[in-house]
């Protein structure tokens, strides 16, 4: 990690410790959630989205703020069928006018597929750490393959033990994976099979829900952090998506950066009540999730896609 | 595939184990605080779901929380409502010292031992009660606590049918039944699926009356919803995507029907769900014929298979972790 990024997680763990959560309600003001509210919120999208579950996670990490049973959001499993970059390079070659509908206009939607050259105007709309004065190079530290590499591995292959164990059983009532009988998976084949666990912690510096993504491979093993950035929008990837420690599990994950969630929930929210709404707070959370996909829009999770925001809908 | 011709094989879709890094950050605790040497099986637990999703199957996870916990964490006592995301699967660890040791156990015998419990609770009547010991598992590993890297292999093991049982007749539910039946059933199963007392619990009957009012009902109610003039069907959380095949845990629970019951046409079920709702156009109605074993007695526990392999069909996999768990690692990341 960066110095300048330790730095100011080591002052965000301090002011953490000592002040007090959020109670009083400015998601309407501010964009940001009290833990109430992210309670709520993470309540109503279970019920809407069920593959979405509450967990209590690791004891020892757990944040004394929450209910122990309501510590983090998680969806396991989730399809990530193409590289990101499949889909850019699909719209540049379109004209680069469209990626995704964008019924909202707002600006944020539309930057991240705009040609590169472009990229001056998105700065003030997109979600990004450089506010933290955080090194736009090398912010995200190189990890290597988590598969022993043959090379550095001194234990000896398994191979010839496995099968003079004679342990892959012939059994005529077991289907053989297709790609085994038909050929071996081309490169695209794998790719098309990554899944990802989405979770969602509450974010207590900035007030905001904060989004962690672990990726696994085509044959259920952990992804490489440097390789989930493959399925973050490339204007994402190393700017607003990092990786970083998660709060409620063990190991390093890849996390969209909470730092202007609040600027940007406040700007999804505004036209809203511009538009004589009453924005409810127990649909936060499918308004994040609608601007969290334009992070990874081939992540593809639950969440309404149809909804309304305001008091009008119930 | 061919699993859809009238009286072929009835052919059975491998479960899928995927072990989270929490599994092996807990795997190490546990050994240096609590087992040290002590190389003792260990009881855990894994966790399953229908398949949400028609692009991609569910697995059998390993996560932190599936290892035993500290008794000083007061929340699994309190836990009494069954998270719908996690249905739990039994499983027996056998964590090694050395390599050698890992790579010298009996790795046949270990599976027949695993089955022999499911084949006891089938003729006991156990699996009435609780039917996730139908889907035990069993891993077997080596943690080099030095390195940060792990071996370890995985079985599922299935009770094997001798003759393997045929298959009359598969498709998507949605076909199978009438537009009521369809209704009434997605109904009672999203019902089943939302209730505390049931979301995590992995086999179950669906009766459906004559005037197509389907409704569930648990395994250990068979005997009683035997005699009413309904069609009952054998029903499972399905963890395979795929439409021509069911999935692995059709396996034990055709030979508990079978053996428990003394069926041998068995209409079933593959649960499947889309977005954390029935979907009876994914989930699949199919009946399964089984024909008596030649010359065995009741006695005899039947084949078990079930080694996972991966892509390049080895059974034994590698996982290094020093990037994440290395002391000097963590200490610099928790600066």
């Amino acid at each position: 990690m960066v110095l300048s990024q330790k730095l100011h997680e080591a002052f965000k763990g301090t002011v953490e410790r000592i002040t007090s959560p959020r109670t009083v309600s400015a998601f309407k003001e501010k964009g940001v959630l009290s833990v109430n509210e992210f309670v709520i919120a993470g309540d109503n999208l279970v019920s809407k989205c069920p593959t979405w579950s509450w967990e209590s996670g690791d004891p020892n990490k757990r944040k004394s703020y929450l209910p122990s049973d309501k510590q983090f959001l998680i969806t396991r499993n989730v399809p990530c069928m193409r590289r990101v970059a499949s889909i850019q390079e699909e719209y540049e070659a379109a004209g680069g006018e469209i990626l995704l509908d964008d019924e909202d206009n707002d600006g944020w939607l539309a930057t991240h597929g705009k040609p590169k050259d472009t990229k001056g105007d998105e700065e003030e709309n997109v979600p990004s750490i450089e506010t933290l004065e955080i090194s736009k190079k090398n912010t995200i530290q190189s990890i290597p393959s988590y598969f022993g590499t043959e090379e550095e591995d001194d234990i000896p292959d398994m191979e010839e033990i496995d099968e003079s164990d004679n342990l892959v059983e012939e059994d005529p009532a077991t289907l053989q994976p297709t790609y085994l009988v038909a050929h071996e998976p081309d490169d695209d084949n794998i790719l098309r099979t990554r899944t990802y666990d989405v979770s969602i912690t509450y974010d207590k510096y900035y007030q905001t829900p904060r989004v962690w993504l672990t990726g696994y491979d085509e044959s259920r093993m952990l992804l490489d952090p440097e390789l989930v950035l493959e399925d973050v929008s490339q204007d994402h990837a190393r700017k607003t998506v990092t990786i970083e420690d998660h709060p409620h599990l063990s190991g390093k994950h890849a996390s969209v950066h909470p730092c202007k969630h609040a600027a940007v929930m406040k700007k999804l929210i505004e036209p809203l009540i511009a538009g004589g709404l009453e924005p409810q707070v127990d649909k936060y959370l499918f308004l994040f999730l609608k601007f969290v996909a334009t992070v990874i829009p081939t992540i593809e999770y639950d969440y309404t896609m149809d909804f309304d925001l305001g008091s009008s809908s119930t | 595939m061919s699993s859809e011709r009238k009286g072929s094989i009835l052919q059975f879709a491998t479960f899928q184990s995927s072990v989270d890094e929490g599994f092996w950050h807990g795997l190490c605790s546990l050994k240096l605080n609590k087992l040290k040497t002590d190389e003792s099986p260990i009881s855990i637990t894994g966790f399953y779901t229908p398949c949400s999703n028609p692009h991609v199957s569910n697995h059998l996870n390993l996560l932190a929380e599936s290892l035993p916990t500290e008794p000083s964490d007061e929340l699994q006592t309190a836990a009494t409502c069954g998270n719908r995301n996690k249905c739990s699967v039994p499983g027996t660890l056998y964590n090694t010292n050395t390599y050698e040791g890992y790579q010298s156990l009996d790795k046949k015998s270990l599976l027949k031992a695993e089955g022999k419990k499911i084949w006891d609770d089938i003729r006991s009547g156990k699996v009435e009660e609780d039917s996730s010991v139908l889907l035990r598992f069993l891993i077997i590993s080596f943690a080099d606590l030095k390195r940060f890297h792990f071996n370890y292999s995985v079985a599922f093991p299935a009770l094997a049918l001798d003759p393997p049982a045929t298959l009359v007749d598969l498709k998507p539910a949605s076909e199978w039944f009438t537009a009521e039946e369809v209704e009434s059933v997605s109904a009672c199963c999203n019902e089943w699926r939302m209730s505390c007392l049931t979301a995590d619990v992995p086999f179950f009957l669906i009766c459906i009356s004559s005037n197509s009012h389907a409704t569930i009902r648990p395994l250990k109610d068979f005997k009683a919803c035997q005699h009413e003039d309904h069609k009952i069907l054998f029903a499972f959380y399905d963890p395979y995507h795929g439409p021509s095949n069911p999935g692995w845990p059709l396996r034990n629970y055709l030979v508990f029907i079978y053996v428990r019951w003394n069926i041998t046409k068995v209409p079933f079920l593959c649960y499947r769900e889309n977005r954390g709702f029935a979907d009876m156009g994914s989930s699949l109605v199919g009946e399964a014929i089984i024909e008596p074993s030649q010359g065995q007695d009741e006695m005899h526990v039947p084949q078990v298979i079930g080694w996972e392999v991966n892509g390049k069909k080895k059974v034994s996999r590698h996982i290094d972790l020093s990037t994440s768990m290395d002391p000097t690692r963590m200490v610099i990341s928790a600066a």
